[in-house]
């Protein structure tokens, strides 16, 4: 091969994938459960909708990443 | 004997009114050649009596194609003594070395040749020819030169090969021309080293054996180096497996030692001098034969190659008849299943990884895998063992480190991966190599070392939207020699691995939204009815509770702060501090209690807070209690540190009011939970 040529690996190495699944996970799950919680116990008119949002966008960046991390150390590399 | 004769002359006769009715050429034109080339009158006549030595060997296995390939050569001789002007004959092979191997099922012939240039012309094409039945089952040709003498020696250089069509040569031949690197000067001579790998050219004869026949094989071909130049020395060396053999074709100079036949040395051969031997032995190495080979490279950027094998696998030898009995085979698998191979190996890379093999109705237990820094190697057994004309079909699939195979070189990256099958032993009738690129690679090209047919597609894979893009190569008649590395080149935004966790997290996302909709719409019906003016009242003075609640909930806050400003005067006897932070607590309690009074009258007005309204004004009148007694706490213990008291007389002063604070604050408590309850 050129010897320019230099190889490609992974950006995250595969032996941290299990851990980075179980704590990306349990962060998403937690933050998942704050966000129902508010939605049960805020009465309607006090509901803030920016606090919602952010509270579920944080918990699907938690649990997609931590999905994809949970795919990739099974062995089903997307 | 006799019927063999009777079979061959006839076969002339129409050759020869065929040559005098010949429309195209003048006869007497004709015979000038015939009489101004002295070697190919030689040609005509001297292999003519080697051929019937050889067909009568033959006859007695009564082996009909044999008999019609002779026959079929000395007309095709004939007509090329007579037709063929040389015009190549300006080089010559000044010796022929040929080795043929037929140890496995592919017939591996190894020549070197000693090219001359025996004319004045610079010359730097050599012309190969093989029997057009031999070259339909061409897998590999390749032609080596030894670059150089002297110091560079040893540095080999494969030439290009391609497929001529020459004019006026004769037919029943194919031809490939050699580009040599530099021109042949007058006189000057070159060794070339060519490989040419046949496969299904060994017959198996008998064509249908038992279980416990051993396989026997026939290989022919012509115990001359078929060529368009002369040919001074030459001699053929056959390498069988065993050193068991039937019969095979005794010409002059036929040496037989072990498991190897030679032929020659044969010297000052003319052109295309032929003559046809047959070598019928034993042979019982796998003739395991991949019909088709689907290889799917798929590469994830993410960390991993996976190879996925899929192989539809034949016994490509002497067919099996009779019944199979598995006993005698488990038995004495050496004598009662001679012909059958029962494993395969595949060689797969170093750090092969979660490696399976299954088929269609699930996982096949008999595989060991073990490996070393170097290979690993995968042992597999097909559920039975594998006799002629038995099929079988499995997968095998493996992960690789993406770093062995994946480069980057001037802004593209490319895969650097195996072609062929792991498994040597097996002859791929027709192979395709599927590469997956990640989804949003583009700009792809690909550099295989030998022509394939080419074509892209997609395929819908996990976390795709418009599909990934795939390379198909396909290649048919592939042996162990194409297990060459290829390479297939892309284009790859490095942003792009980011699609698949941004499609998750939109999925979670769009969960949330649906939960966030779901809890705000209003999904009642009629608008108008009494129990539903009632919820929306009832949640108006929830709401009034909860804002009630959050703003006693702050109060009390103030107050812990006041009592750590306490706390700090008694450490540092900063008294300013502790009186800025009181003057601070004054103004927000002021403006929480601004903020209380219209609520608190929202909900004397209303009707559905009537249940709930005395706690929470016993908890307003509490707090206010509990708000003053800390003032007036605050306002001693300041007093008395101005006066610097000791600490003694401060705690007699205080602990009246500090009981009656401790005693408000738990009540405040107890309030704020029940009214919680509610």
């Amino acid at each position: 091969m050129a010897p320019s040529a230099k190889p490609i690996s992974s950006p995250v190495p595969d032996a941290w994938y299990p851990t980075l699944a179980v704590f990306m996970l349990l962060i998403g799950l937690v933050v998942t459960a704050s966000f129902f919680i508010y939605e049960a116990t805020s009465s309607r008119r006090n509901r803030s909708l920016a606090k919602e949002l952010t509270t579920g966008t944080v918990a699907s960046v938690f649990l997609g990443f931590g999905s994809l991390f949970l795919l990739l150390s099974c062995g089903v590399y997307v | 004997m006799i019927t063999t004769n009777q079979k061959t002359l006839p076969s002339f006769t129409p050759l020869v009114s065929s040559l005098s009715l010949s429309p195209e050429g003048d006869l007497a034109a004709k015979l000038n050649l015939f009489l101004a080339h002295p070697h190919t009158t030689n040609t005509k006549l001297k292999p003519k009596c080697l051929n019937f030595q050889a067909l009568t060997s033959i006859s007695s296995y009564s082996y009909p194609q044999v008999k019609k390939m002779g026959i079929r050569f000395d007309l095709f001789l004939l007509s090329v003594a007579i037709l063929w002007a040389p015009v190549l004959s300006d080089l010559v092979l000044s010796k022929v070395d040929r080795r043929i191997d037929l140890t496995s099922q592919s017939v591996r012939v190894t020549s070197t040749l000693k090219v001359e240039n025996a004319g004045t012309n610079p010359v730097s094409e050599v012309l190969l020819a093989f029997p057009d039945h031999h070259a339909k089952n061409l897998a590999y040709l390749t032609a080596i030169t030894n670059e150089g003498k002297g110091k560079t020696k040893g540095s080999t250089v494969s030439l290009p090969v391609e497929v001529v069509h020459p004019k006026g040569m004769p037919p029943a031949l194919t031809w490939y021309s050699l580009s040599l690197l530099k021109e042949l000067g007058k006189g000057e001579s070159v060794t070339l080293d060519v490989v040419a790998i046949f496969t299904h050219t060994l017959r198996p004869f008998p064509e249908e054996i038992t279980q416990a026949e051993t396989q026997l094989v026939v290989f022919q071909d012509s115990a001359f180096y078929i060529s368009p130049y002369v040919v001074k020395v030459q001699s053929l060396s056959v390498k069988l497996p065993e050193p068991k053999v039937e019969s095979y074709t005794k010409l002059e100079n036929t040496k037989i030692s072990g498991s190897e036949i030679k032929y020659g040395p044969y010297e000052n051969l003319p052109s295309f001098s032929y003559t046809p031997i047959a070598i019928h032995f034993e042979s019982n190495k796998p003739f395991a034969v991949a019909q088709e080979l689907v290889r799917e490279i798929e590469i994830s950027h993410w960390g991993n190659v996976q190879v996925t094998e899929h192989y539809n696998l034949i016994h490509g030898g002497a067919q099996s008849k009779g019944e199979f009995s598995r006993l005698d085979y488990q038995a004495r698998p050496h004598v009662r299943g001679a012909s059958a191979f029962r494993n395969l190996v595949a060689k797969l890379p170093p750090r092969a990884h979660s490696v399976y093999y299954r088929d269609e109705i699930g996982n096949i237990s008999t595989s060991h895998l073990w490996g070393d820094s170097k290979k690993t190697q995968l042992e597999i057994e097909p559920r039975y063992p594998m006799f002629g004309g038995w099929r079988t079909s499995f997968t095998i699939g493996y992960g690789l480190p993406l770093q062995d195979f994946l480069f980057q070189s001037e802004g593209k990256r490319f895969l650097n991966i195996s072609f062929g099958c792991p498994m040597n032993e097996v002859v791929i009738d027709n192979l395709i190599v599927k590469v997956v690129l990640p989804e949003g690679s583009g700009d792809i090209s690909v550099s295989v070392p030998f022509p394939v047919k080419q074509w892209q597609e997609a395929k819908l894979s996990h976390l795709d939207l418009v599909g990934r893009p795939v390379v198909v190569l396909e290649k048919t008649n592939v042996v162990q020699e194409h297990d060459q590395h290829f390479q297939v080149h892309y284009k790859f935004n490095n942003l792009s691995l980011l699609r698949e966790p941004l499609m998750l997290i939109s999925g979670f996302f769009f969960l949330f939204v649906t939960c966030i909709i779901y809890m705000h719409a209003d999904l009642t019906i009629s608008k108008s009815s009494a129990s539903y003016v009632a919820k929306l009242q009832w949640d108006e003075v929830q709401a009034a509770i909860q804002q009630v609640q959050n703003i006693i909930n702050r109060c009390l806050t103030i107050h812990d702060k006041l009592e750590a400003s306490l706390r700090d005067l008694s450490r540092t006897g900063d008294v300013q501090a502790c009186k800025a932070a009181r003057k601070a607590a004054d103004s927000y309690l002021k403006e929480l209690s601004k903020e209380l009074k219209p609520l608190l009258a929202f909900l004397q007005s209303s009707p559905q807070a009537a249940q709930i309204l005395p706690k929470v004004e016993d908890l307003i009148a509490k707090e206010r209690e509990l708000q003053e007694r800390l003032m007036l706490k605050h306002s001693t213990v300041v007093d008395c540190y101005e006066k610097k008291l000791g600490g003694r007389e401060i705690e007699n002063r205080v602990s009246s009011i500090q009981q009656k604070v401790t005693a408000l604050r738990q009540e405040v408590d107890d309030l704020l939970e029940i009214i919680d309850e509610i």
